[in-house]
């Protein structure tokens, strides 16, 4: 009977195929945003998660706010401070950066110059490509040497090796410096824009550019396996009783990852809203073409029930028909939200995610849109007088 | 032997607004099986009532009604629903043929309702329009045949439960004379092979084609020939 109902169903609904579709208009644009919206937020989470994760989530970055009359709190002996206060940090790195001009004869570049100290690429993983990063003798004696990031030396040195040879960086006054190294290309870590930097001695750095005592960020490097997200919070935690919450800004990837999976959290249980909306309003529109369908087949059921179709099988054909024309709606609403989906991923550069789970409640939501929204309609033709429902013209 | 139908001062009122239609008044009424019974009187006078009654389409307003020694009153529309499915084979005037099916689909119909499985279906429902001489016509749909065909297919589908009674309520009245008298060639024969036939018609000729007359009349019966 089942199989005979879906059939009939079929039939009714390439019988009409315009009203049909119309008549699912609603489901299909419901089904389909709510599948665009999931697909592509769940995209654009993996997108930022991989990347934030690609860089490497066991640094933590604090930057102290300048204008915070408490700043003179961070300087170069709260590395130690930090270390000794929290549990789990490996290495806290004092960086101290900003922009600057960079030449070589005619090729000139804008970088980030960061004055770091010498443990720096081996705290970070961060490997040379070659010659050497700058040594601890370097830094105390404050030499002027540079180590280049890829994307500059590429810029700055196109057809032949920067080692050896000699750059100038611009800040109030010209300084050249001997390059010492080049770095293998490494993935940016939010904060942590490796390849467009030139890293100098952290000791030439304040020697040229601040006031020594100043330091503009720490770099963290996390205990092996030790869990990064609680470090953060530790962190946290001690700089607010120390320093207060206003004196700093801390950066985890950890916690940006955590809270892009949150987000997608929140607007999936926004768009479960969505999407009850919207399967409503669809649902209403399937409940009034029922009816439509009920009236203008009276006469059938008439003929149906003098056959010997009880109260039941009449409800169960026009429910099944409510249940495949719903269906049929989520159906092409997936097809529709997939497409959407990937035209916009394609566009901002996405990997696509699609979640087959989100198919299966699709699926399984329109169905039961079917029979809640059927019921009453088949409802009144199972309770149809069968001698006025044959008499109906 | 039980009579195949009984009824028992049944009456059928219809109230409209103020007025009290009494479409049957007082009907008794027993028809034993294998009987040929032609039904006539004039039009309005109670005849489609009393065969929506006898094949429970309808309910009587009061009275009692045995249909193949089964008792209808107090059965609820499910069982009615079986009656009709396996007791009962109605032809109507107007056909009743489900339009956006084939013919073959058509006769089927009522054994689906019988839980009959679908190969099976087909072979009963093919069987039963060779019977009416339609075998070829099986894959037509209802607007692709004509007057006299689509009441063969409307025949067959009366036949395929194997139904006690066939009642036919003015089967010849949408057809010209000739196509008619086929029509009513092909119920003799059904009584022939044993079944038990109520034809209604106006005809008074086809009428004295039957065993039994029966004559209508203000909603009550009167016996004749
Ligand atoms: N649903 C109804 N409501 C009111 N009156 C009806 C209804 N059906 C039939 N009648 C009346 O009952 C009487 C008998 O009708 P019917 O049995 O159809 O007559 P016949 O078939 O002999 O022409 C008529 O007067 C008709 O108007
Ligand atoms: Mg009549």
């Amino acid at each position: 009977m089942i199989w005979e109902n879906i059939h009939l169903a079929l039939k009714a609904m390439v019988a009409s195929k315009m009203r049909t579709l119309l008549s699912l208009l609603g489901i299909v644009i419901g089904v389909g945003s709510v599948i665009a919206i999931l697909t592509l937020g769940q995209s654009a989470t993996k997108s930022i998660t991989q990347t934030i994760v690609e860089g490497g989530l066991e640094t933590i970055t604090i930057f102290p706010d300048r204008s915070d009359p408490k700043v003179g709190e961070f300087d170069e002996e709260f590395t130690d401070v930090l270390k000794k206060n929290v549990d789990d940090i490996e290495t806290v790195l004092p960086v101290n950066s900003s922009s600057a001009l960079v030449r070589v004869e005619q090729e000139s570049s804008n970088a980030t110059v960061s004055g770091v100290v010498s443990s720096y690429a081996a705290v970070l993983d961060y490997e040379v490509a070659e010659g050497e990063f700058f040594t601890l003798a370097d830094n105390l004696s404050s030499r002027q040497v540079a180590v280049l990031g890829s994307e500059v030396a590429a810029e700055l040195f196109p057809n032949q090796s920067a080692v050896g040879r000699y750059i100038s960086i611009f800040r109030n006054q010209a300084k050249s410096y001997l390059v010492i190294a080049v770095m293998e290309e490494k993935d940016a870590n939010f904060n942590l824009q490796y390849n467009a930097s030139v890293y100098i001695p952290y000791n030439t750095y304040t020697d040229r550019f601040v006031k020594p005592t100043f330091v503009g960020s720490y770099v963290i490097r996390v205990a092996d396996g030790a869990d990064a997200l609680a470090v953060s919070d530790n962190v946290s935690t001690y700089l607010d009783s120390t320093v207060g919450t206003d004196a700093y800004r801390i950066f985890s990837p950890a916690s940006l990852a955590e809270m892009a999976t949150s987000i997608t959290g929140t607007l999936s249980s926004f768009l479960a809203a969505i999407a009850a909306i919207s399967l409503l309003v669809g649902g209403i529109g399937i409940m009034n073409i029922m009816l439509v369908s009920v009236a203008e087949r009276t006469k059938e059921i008439g003929v149906r029930k003098a056959l010997g179709a009880s109260p039941r099988v009449i409800m169960g054909q026009f429910i099944t028909e409510a249940m495949v024309l719903t269906l049929t709606g989520g159906l092409l609403g997936i097809v529709l939200g997939v497409s959407i989906s990937y035209i916009v991923a394609r566009a901002v550069e996405w990997q696509l995610f699609i979640s087959y789970t989100s198919f299966l409640l699709a699926a399984g939501f329109s169905t039961l849109v079917g029979v809640f929204f059927g019921w009453y309609p088949a409802y009144k033709a199972s309770k149809l007088d069968p001698i006025e429902a044959l008499n109906y013209e | 032997m039980k009579p195949v139908i009984e009824l028992e001062d049944v009456r059928r009122y219809y109230t409209m607004g103020e007025i009290i239609v009494k479409a049957l008044d007082g009907v008794t009424l027993t028809i034993s099986r294998g009987d040929f019974v032609s039904i006539t009187g004039p039009s309005g006078s109670g005849k489609s009532t009393l065969m929506n009654l006898i094949g429970c389409l309808d309910t009587p307003t009061d009275g009692y009604i045995h249909i193949d020694g089964e008792m209808t009153l107090g059965m609820d529309e499910k069982d009615l629903a079986y009656v009709r499915n396996q007791k009962v084979g109605f032809v109507f005037q107007q056909f009743n043929l489900l339009a956006k099916m084939s013919a073959l689909d058509n006769v089927a119909t009522p054994l689906l309702y019988t839980g009959v499985p679908y190969r099976e279906r087909r072979e009963i429902a093919m069987s039963a329009l060779k019977k009416v001489g339609l075998a070829d016509r099986m894959k037509h749909r209802p607007n692709e045949l004509s007057g006299g065909q689509k009441q063969r297919v409307a025949i067959a589908r009366s036949l395929v439960n194997n139904p006690s009674i066939l009642l036919a309520d003015e089967p010849t009245g949408a057809l010209d004379t000739h196509t008619g008298a086929q029509i009513l060639e092909l119920f003799e024969e059904l009584h022939s092979e044993g079944r038990t036939v109520v034809l209604v018609t106006h005809d008074t000729d086809i009428a004295r084609h039957a065993k039994r007359q029966i004559h209508v009349r203000d909603g009550r019966i009167g016996e004749a020939g």
